[in-house]
């Protein structure tokens, strides 16, 4: 396990995070998600996928993505991947997506994977905990940014020396 | 280039510098100067005190370990666009 590793991951966390709530947040009305009765059957195999990772829901955003079933397939892939138990736990990733959420004020996000933390076991401190740091820092980050201050904290953390992944 | 001039940790009243070593034991680290948000959290303790209690309050032991929340704290601040 190499520190960099951990980061690569919650990045990746973060970014498919965005990109699913963004396609919800901003398409909910504009493009109706497809279920098992309207999509094709390429798209409703990636269904069955996703409710086997969700609990059995297929959250709104795959449906709407339904609409071109290839795309969605590869878009599907990344989540499930990004999401999987690897180096960081899915407990873990799944409190990160729902900070994300909060901090981007995303309605489906927040919701959906606060739904998640607690279908994986994470009770009420746990969630506040979460909710506390994202309040926390998403005060410290603007009060940094309101006085421009300039990162200063860099080397208390080490430098990763391992190479890239398969070198 | 800051928007104010970070003081010193020598400049602030013997009382307030106590928050700077709670920072160091926060932190596990011996800084030379304290971080410019302790500093800038000292200015007003009346605010940096209680703010800091809530922080330290959400990052307690509870349900997630202090790196697991370090992580979503980092998360946050990139979301937020924030290089501090």
């Amino acid at each position: 396990m190499t520190p960099d590793a951990l980061w690569y991951e919650a990045a990746f966390v973060t970014g498919i995070t965005n990109a699913l709530n963004v396609t919800a947040d901003a398409l909910a009305d504009l493009l109706p998600p497809l279920d098992d009765a309207t999509a094709g059957a390429d798209a409703v195999a990636v269904f069955a996928e996703i409710r086997a990772f969700h609990g059995g829901q297929v959250p709104a955003p795959f449906g709407a993505l339904a609409h071109d079933p290839a795309y969605l397939a590869e878009v599907w892939k990344a989540w499930r991947h990004a999401f999987a138990d690897r180096r960081l736990t899915r407990r873990l990733k799944t409190a990160l997506a729902f900070a994300v959420s909060l901090t981007t004020r995303s309605r489906f996000g927040t919701g959906f994977h606060l739904a998640e933390l607690r279908r994986l076991g994470v009770g009420e401190r746990g969630t506040m905990e979460i909710i506390g740091v994202t309040q926390m820092f998403s005060s410290y980050t603007k009060i940094a940014d309101t006085l421009q201050l300039e990162s200063d904290m860099g080397a208390i953390a080490p430098v990763d020396p391992t190479p890239a992944p398969g070198h | 280039m800051p928007t104010v001039r970070i003081r010193a940790a020598a400049e602030y009243p013997d009382a307030v510098r106590k928050m700077f070593e709670l920072s160091s034991q926060w932190f596990g680290y011996d800084f030379t100067e304290p971080p410019a948000m302790s500093r800038v959290m000292a200015w007003d303790p009346d605010f940096g005190s209680p703010h800091g209690r809530a922080m330290k309050r959400a990052m307690g032991p509870g349900e997630f370990t202090r790196a697991e929340e370090e992580m979503v704290a980092a998360v946050v601040s990139g979301t937020n666009a924030c290089s501090y």
